[in-house]
């Protein structure tokens, strides 16, 4: 295939290196500094795609990434597929693979264009809405067949094998924009001393310039940009980011930047000295100010056939020709309502191919650049439009007639204009997107016809951005943003800039037109896009406004204007003119709607970053984790822990169930010892002389009388009192206690304590400090507990001098310890806490000395077992934040008579948590003792009530119990400590009904003698 | 040991008299080399380096400036930081106090110093209302150095590491990836890091997957 649109001479790219790239399936040729884009029309492709809806063909019509039809599916295999990348910013590359998101088999016959063909006048806006609504339960399968005819492009069946990242950046000023505005934004800013960060989305900087015509102090544009860039590039306080979309503006000036860094080189990220190299980054922006150097998007004319591949924006033409020396046709129309639009006729001309005419719909246009075009003898018609474009798979000829722009009517005979290209403008759109990401709405400014950015807060819109279009004026424009912003930035002095001189021009008014008017009625004509990647029509949303849409964000949702990842870029103003004239209101009246991040796609990588497969979410280990690796743990995820669930042990060459391991790790504990890895409770140091008041504020229990040495059992409540929390604390001096919390909630209470004490009683004197990771904690428990410490520690176990609910300091495999005579499973327990720097020492040697008495490493479902035995509760399992100390029947542990108000105090005295039929906390013992009760089954009084039945409660733990050898539960349960040998039945999803009885939670050993001895 | 539970404050002196082999919470990740994923070595190429400083004292400090000045600066022969977000160290570099908020302070000093400098500093406080918690197991000290190092930290923390905004002397709490740790400037050349033991293993494996474009190497 030979590149038959590429000129000869010209254009930024290099014909010394060839690359070849396949689009669906062929095989072509394009050079170094090509887009895909390019490279296609050079290769004379007409058709890249078909339309969403209509399935109509369609081409090129843009250069950048206001692209509607050339939206491709990128990636040579499966694993490195990427969806809805626009050619007109994909760099080529040697072995690029594309192919057309829509259309099967292929693009030139498409099987789904006869619903375009015989469907199009039956498919208006809503279509779907409308036809598939009934029956509502056969929507499910009318979508996926709808989904599968149209669609953008598909998600990868693999892995990504890349890898991306995100980061972190600060700045005085962020240029978002690399075009004349921005370039003299950032090299004023950055003179001046600022932290500059200059991003701009496109393979090369220099924006508009680097397609000009026009001439900077006498020589080509081009050669402004690279002395600019090689100025800004040796400025150590500048970071230039090429290939970067600032595709979100958030609040405070917090912009994302996508970052493609290695998407023109290959499909995956190719690797640089050995390392992998991130794919793609997103830079995270805290700016002080912005400068929105975003320029303008041309607005293409609204005429019947305009999505005929051969259509294409004005400034699209001169792209081509003057950047990538690709002319994308031989015979051109232009139709335009500006001078400014001339330039594609000029350039056209230059690459030596014909303009058939120049259509003007101004009566009198006599700018430089009209009189430019008549001076090389080009045709111009005036007063006029081109109305329609004739052909199907390529333009062969435009349908030109006489317009009246006030009457919206066509005046004069149409002439029919043999070319393969029309070229249009309709004036130009600032790129307002970022700005209004924030929820600031743009401005409508009559002069400009366009919007321009609305008032944000350190953000200065530069150059075309604000409609300032004139070189020198955009120019001028971008440096006074620059300083302004390096200003506001703090910056005292900022040093003037010399600006390059530009060419003045004489310009004639533009005049507003949108939707060029047909011989037919708009509703009769041939369709006129307004919208091509959404198929919306000029007709579509007459309909819409006629149907009474009269907002346009309805409009936009009825039509889908603007939507997904085009955000309104070409069709957002046609669209709104359309419907501010059958409205007959005005363009602001209508309003315009929300453009949302992203403005352009981005990948999924790029947000995610490096918050993926193992580094997704922190994973906490204790001091001993290794050696729980080492010895087969299976873990349990709590809060970000890892956490020991059990050990399964290989048993006749098989590995053991979770249901027989913790079997065997229970049975250990209750008729041997076990040892349990406890350190990930949390632990607050608390010191001061009102510790001890503080406590008794906090817990709903008393603590004036706790001595040092002792430990502690308490209850946390809300406000509302409401259990929050639980667990022991000892006093470790009169002025010093240890706190325990839960697993999972001690970051939670260690905020509870610091709020109240900053906020409410900061005249208490106490400090908290959390020392959860400075100890490590291990809890040997179970009858031979005594024996195994005692072969390893100085400390005196006497029953009578170490009691229960004791604390003392000693050595444990010569470490220094702190042992706490405190039980979770019921049975005698120690929990051993040491520096947990030494921790594995003493966790090991237990096991030396606990081989003769089989020390069994329990996890935490066996825990859970053995407390649940003991009734003991595990706040956020058997408490969901509607639980009162009273509910749980622990009346032991509040201390209503303390002499000042604690949390929950208040709360508990309300007739409400007074309540007897209050969900109370109760055990459950099935009748069928091999059954399991589900934890969360609801729980009936009347088996055959009709339902809807009354759910009197529900089980919040439950367990088979190798000691009692039955299933056993703890639930709440209305009125439930008054219906102590009840029955209650719960009925399963399943249609069975389990019954069970009302018993005391505690299941095994009432008295506590077993922990005591 | 002392054991002293019957003051008012009970004191505990957490280093055993012989030596026992001790483990920090990156022993096993930095040393193991039979891992799947061993530790990078440092090597010519290597742009980052990373060292974990095991086992030093840390020691935090609770109580306001006016309290606790004088007696540091007599008992450590350091000054407290005069400004929020300072880090001070004594002449010989080996120890440093940080502010960490208003009435509190983080104090690193070689290992096995802690207990003796947190009596000290109790005896020469006295009844004043300050508390000093050992929290030397809880966590450990990495450092970070060379010519990508900063560019590291910008890939793991939200807070402005730019030298005119982060210069040396200068520490601050910040988000880590999805965890929290201190940032420290100590000097030119390095910055530390002050990681709790439990997310330790996230934060060296976090560090070393953004490091492989540097070639970031680990020092054992």
């Amino acid at each position: 295939m030979t590149q038959t649109n590429r000129l000869q001479q010209g254009g930024r790219i290099d014909r010394s290196r060839t690359l070849s790239f396949t689009f669906n399936g062929k095989t072509y040729r394009g050079y170094d500094g090509d887009t895909l884009a390019s490279a296609l029309l050079a290769n004379g492709i007409d058709i890249v795609n078909r339309s969403f809806k209509y399935s109509r063909p369609r081409g090129i019509v843009a250069a950048g990434a206001e692209e509607p039809n050339a939206v491709v599916q990128l990636g040579s295999t499966e694993a490195a597929q990427v969806p809805n990348v626009r050619a007109t910013q994909q760099g080529l590359y040697e072995g690029l693979a594309a192919c057309s998101t829509n259309g099967w088999p292929n693009v030139q016959r498409d099987m789904m264009s006869w619903v375009g063909k015989l469907g199009g006048g039956f498919m208006p806006p809503g279509f779907y809405y409308k036809t598939f609504m009934a029956p509502a339960s056969m929507w499910m399968t009318y979508e996926k067949y709808i989904r599968k005819g149209a669609g953008l492009g598909r998600a990868p069946s693999e892995n990504d094998p890349d890898i991306y990242d995100h980061l972190n950046q600060h700045c005085d000023v962020l240029v978002v924009g690399a075009g004349p505005a921005g370039l003299a934004a950032a090299l004023c800013a950055a003179n001046s001393g600022a932290r500059v960060i200059l991003c701009d989305e496109q393979e090369e900087m220099g924006g508009s310039l680097l397609d000009s015509r026009e001439m900077l102090d006498n020589a080509p544009a081009g050669q402004w940009v690279t002395s600019t860039l090689n100025l800004l590039a040796g400025m150590d306080n500048v970071t230039l980011l090429p290939r970067t979309t600032a595709n979100g503006y958030h609040d405070h000036n917090f912009v994302t930047l996508h970052e493609r860094r290695t998407e023109h080189l290959s499909d995956t990220a190719p690797k640089l000295r050995n390392h992998r190299q991130v794919r793609a980054r997103l830079h995270r922006v805290r700016a002080g100010q912005v400068v929105l150097a975003t320029g303008a998007h041309e607005r293409p004319l609204v005429y019947a056939n305009n999505d005929v591949p051969g259509n294409l924006l004005a400034s699209a033409v001169s792209n081509y020709i003057r950047r990538y020396a690709v002319v994308p046709g031989n015979k051109l129309v232009l139709s335009t309502s500006n001078d400014h639009a001339y330039r594609a006729a000029l350039d056209w001309a230059d690459a030596e191919r014909e303009v058939v005419a120049i259509v003007d719909a101004r009566d009198k246009p006599d700018g430089d650049l009209v009189q430019q075009a008549r001076a090389k003898g080009i045709r111009v018609i005036t007063g006029s439009a081109v109305i329609e474009a004739n052909g199907t798979h390529r333009v062969t000829g435009a349908r030109v007639a006489k317009v009246d722009l006030e009457r919206f009517a066509v005046t004069g005979p149409v002439e029919e204009l043999v070319c393969d290209t029309i070229a249009t403008s309709g004036g130009y759109s600032p790129v307002v997107h970022l700005a209004s990401h924030i929820g600031v709405r743009p401005t409508w400014r009559e002069d400009l016809l366009g919007f321009v950015p609305g008032d944000v807060k350190g953000m200065r819109p530069a150059g075309g951005s604000q409609g300032v279009y004139a070189l020198g004026d955009v120019l001028a424009d971008g440096a006074q943003s620059g300083a302004e912003a390096a200003k506001a930035s703090g910056i005292a002095s900022v040093v003037e800039l010399s600006l390059p001189q530009a060419e003045v021009r004489q310009e004639s008014p533009a005049c507003a037109l949108y939707q060029v008017p047909h011989e037919k009625t708009t509703l009769r004509a041939p369709k006129q896009f307004v919208d091509q990647q959404n198929d919306v029509t000029a007709a579509g949303i007459e309909v819409a406004t006629r149907e009474g849409f009269e907002s346009i964000e309805h409009v936009k949702r009825y039509t889908a204007l603007g939507f997904g990842t085009d955000q309104g870029k070409l069709g957002n103003i046609n669209g709104m003119a359309i419907a501010a004239r059958m409205l007959n209101r005005s363009i602001p009246e209508v309003g315009t709607t929300i453009f949302r991040p992203n403005y352009t796609p981005i990948t999924f990588g790029a947000i995610v970053g490096r918050h993926a497969r193992e580094l997704f979410d922190p994973e906490r280990y204790t001091a001993m984790h290794q050696w729980h690796v080492e010895n087969g743990a299976e873990f349990e995820d709590v809060g970000q822990w890892k956490r020991p669930w059990y050990f399964p042990r290989k048993v006749n060459g098989k590995l053991e169930t979770m249901d027989e391991a913790v079997s065997r790790e229970s049975l250990a504990v209750r008729n041997g010892v076990g040892i349990l890895d406890a350190s990930t409770l949390g632990k607050i140091d608390i010191q001061g002389p009102d510790a001890r008041e503080f406590l008794g504020r906090v817990y709903t229990n008393k603590w004036a009388k706790l001595a040092p040495g002792r430990v502690r059992y308490g209850l946390m409540c809300k406000e509302d009192g409401m259990l929050m929390d639980d667990g022991t604390t000892s006093c470790l001096g009169d002025n010093h206690f240890l706190m325990t919390t839960t697993t999972g909630g001690a970051a939670a209470v260690m905020e509870w304590l610091e709020l109240w004490h900053q906020t409410e009683w900061p005249e208490l004197q106490v400090y908290f400090t959390s020392v959860t990771d400075h100890w490590a904690t291990m809890t040997v428990t179970g009858p031979d507990a005594r024996k195994l410490l005692s072969e390893v520690t100085d400390i005196d176990l006497d029953k009578d001098r170490f009691k229960f609910m004791d604390w003392l300091n000693g050595k444990v495999a010569d470490v220094p310890a702190r042992v706490f005579r405190i039980s979770f499973t019921g049975e005698l327990a120690y929990e051993i806490n040491v520096q947990a720097n030494y921790a594995m020492h003493v966790w090991k040697t237990l096991f030396e000395h606990g081989k003769k008495y089989d020390l069994t490493p329990y996890g935490t479902e066996t825990m859970h077992v053995l407390r649940a035995e003991k009734g003991l509760i595990i706040a956020g399992q058997d408490t969901d934040g509607s639980v009162t100390p009273e509910d749980l029947g622990m009346f032991w542990a509040i201390g209503y008579d303390k002499p000042y108000s604690w949390l929950g105090k208040r709360a508990l005295t309300r007739p409400d948590t007074a309540r007897k039929d209050r969900k109370q906390f109760v055990g459950l013992k099935p009748t069928d003792p091999a059954v399991v009760l589900e934890e969360g089954a609801q729980i009936v009084f009347d088996k055959d009530q009709a339902i809807p039945m009354s759910m009197q409660g529900h089980v919040t733990s439950s367990y088979y119990s190798p000691t009692l050898a039955s299933g056993f539960a703890l639930a709440v349960v209305k009125g439930g400590l008054e219906r102590m040998g009840q029955k209650v039945y719960l009925p399963m999803p399943d249609g069975q009904t389990h019954e069970a009885e009302i018993v005391s939670p505690v299941f095994i050993d009432p008295k506590g003698e077993r922990q005591h001895v | 040991m002392s054991d002293t539970s019957c003051a008012s404050v009970a004191t505990f002196d957490t280093c055993p008299d012989v030596s026992i082999p001790m483990e920090s919470p990156l022993s096993v990740a930095v040393n193991q080399v039979s891992m799947s994923t061993p530790a990078p070595a440092v090597s010519q190429e290597s742009q980052v380096q990373f060292e974990e400083k095991p086992f030093l004292g840390h020691l935090i400090l609770r109580g306001s400036a006016m309290v606790l000045g004088e007696a540091v600066s007599e008992v450590l022969g350091v000054s407290l930081p005069s400004q929020p977000l300072g880090l001070v160290f004594d002449a010989s570099g080996q120890r440093s106090v940080q502010w960490l908020s208003p009435d509190e302070w983080l104090v690193i000093v070689p290992s096995g110093e802690e207990f003796e400098l947190e009596n000290r500093l109790r005896e020469v406080l006295g009844a004043a209302h300050f508390a000093i918690v050992n929290v030397s197991g809880g966590q450990t000290l990495i450092e970070l150095s060379g010519d990508k190092a900063r560019e590291l930290l910008m890939k793991s923390v939200t807070y402005d590491v730019h030298p005119s905004n982060f210069p040396v002397g200068k520490a601050v709490s910040v988000a880590f990836a999805k965890a929290s740790a201190i940032l420290r400037r100590p000097s030119e050349t390095r910055y530390e890091l002050v990681l709790r033991r439990s997310f330790a293993d996230y934060c060296y494996r976090w560090l070393v997957d953004a490091g492989e474009d540097y070639g970031l190497g680990v020092t054992r």
